[in-house]
């Protein structure tokens, strides 16, 4: 019933899961976020949890938040998702990945591009 | 106007010489789903009962703004109670049941008790005793959320239900019944599966409230470390709440405090979120059961 783990604070998990959903299109940009009733009930989650993730969000200007009529997604979202993304991963991922290609003395000439 | 729903002040509930509630103090503002914890005999069951009029106290309890005991008959058009022995009479029909509520209650609407029971499996023609217990629970629920009130007090509802049965009934009572304005008290001791349910939690223990606190609050009050066992005597040195294990091998392990603890200690672990569950063991276990020796 809970896929919430110890980590992070809820409301941080339920935003990071949107936002891996928005960096799929999910929904496309322009287009309305699920309302926080919607999103409660679905996750079992607190509405006030759900409208602090959205809110988070909108602070990263992600979302837009309009009156009345829930939070939108802003254009340009998902090219900043995929910069934050692809700087996580040169920061963090690829010095991890490079170390372990060296261990195991892989080189680039063996890494397949092709999906199999 | 005031926004609380509920204040207790001081509240003493004792049958005979047993103190059930023992002088708490909280309040329950509007639009919040809160958590009443406590193990078996701590005092839930006395306390909700109390709050519709059903068992008196001394010192104060407002409930709506109204006494409970003096003013029960209007402040039950407002409140809804399922308690813990709830059972709809067997002989029944659910479409009997919804007739007898319009007659009972004037902020009762039939229409959306039906409205309700179409996101169940519950038939209007259907007798209460042909229903499983998880259609029961779903059918008082529905009647009881077809009253037009602003707070509404489960003691332990999903008990003796079965996971998707549980599951469809927070479903029905976070899309039905929280739109910001109502709260709803809910017992249980299903503290893991609740959880991220709740927008604040009470705590009982033996009759007192340990802990009155809203999740945010909890988040930022309570410091969990996860380490490592090498740091576990520096740890316990610190004097925290609790020692727990969070998984397997040397690096299982963590701590939790109640604020946060000296930046040498800070150092030694990694700050987790500070889980409902561990906090109630820590905040709620008997001393002969201190889980710091493990």
């Amino acid at each position: 019933m809970h896929t919430w783990d110890d980590r992070q604070p809820i409301y941080q998990q339920l935003a990071d899961q949107l936002a891996a959903g928005l960096l799929d299109g999910d929904p496309a940009e322009g287009h309305a976020m699920p309302s926080v009733r919607a999103l409660a009930t679905l996750h079992l989650l607190n509405p006030l949890t759900v409208n602090r993730a959205l809110q988070t969000l909108g602070d990263e200007g992600l979302l837009e938040n309009r009156r009345g009529m829930g939070f939108f997604v802003n254009p340009g979202a998902r090219e900043r998702l995929r910069s934050a993304e692809r700087q996580r991963f040169l920061e963090l991922e690829w010095p991890r990945l490079r170390e372990r290609l060296r261990r195991l003395e892989i080189s680039p000439e063996q890494l397949s591009w092709e999906a199999k | 106007m005031n926004d609380n729903l509920v204040e207790a002040k001081s509240l003493s509930i004792s049958y005979g010489a047993k103190r059930a509630v023992d002088d708490v103090s909280f309040n329950i503002p509007k639009g919040r789903v809160v958590g009443l914890l406590g193990h078996n005999g701590a005092g839930k069951s006395t306390l909700m009962r109390a709050m519709v009029g059903l068992a008196q106290g001394t010192g104060g309890l407002t409930v709506l703004g109204l006494d409970p005991c003096k003013d029960r008959v209007q402040l039950l058009q407002n409140a809804c109670y399922i308690p813990d022995v709830a059972i709809l009479p067997r002989w029944a029909r659910v479409e009997e049941l919804i007739s007898m509520m319009s007659g009972l209650n004037p902020n009762f609407s039939a229409e959306r008790a039906r409205q309700l029971l179409k996101r169940t499996s519950v038939g209007l023609r259907d007798k209460v005793k042909t229903l499983s217990k998880g259609m029961m629970v779903q059918a008082h629920l529905a009647l009881t959320a077809a009253i037009d009130a602003r707070l509404m007090i489960l003691d332990e509802p999903t008990l003796g239900l079965d996971v998707l049965s549980r599951k469809a009934f927070y479903e029905m009572l976070i899309d039905e019944w929280c739109d910001g304005e109502r709260s709803v008290l809910i017992s249980t001791h299903q503290v893991e599966e609740i959880e991220s349910l709740l927008s604040d939690v009470l705590m009982l223990n033996e009759g007192k409230l340990v802990l009155s606190i809203s999740l945010e609050d909890m988040d930022r009050r309570f410091v969990a470390l996860s380490h490592d066992s090498a740091v576990a005597d520096a740890m316990s040195a610190a004097h925290p709440l609790l020692r727990y294990r969070t998984g397997p091998g040397p690096a299982g392990n963590a701590a939790i405090f109640d604020g946060a603890p000296p930046e040498h200690v800070m150092a030694l672990g990694q700050r987790v979120r500070p889980n409902l569950v561990d906090l109630f063991v820590a905040l709620t276990r008997k001393p002969e059961l201190d889980r710091t020796q493990f």
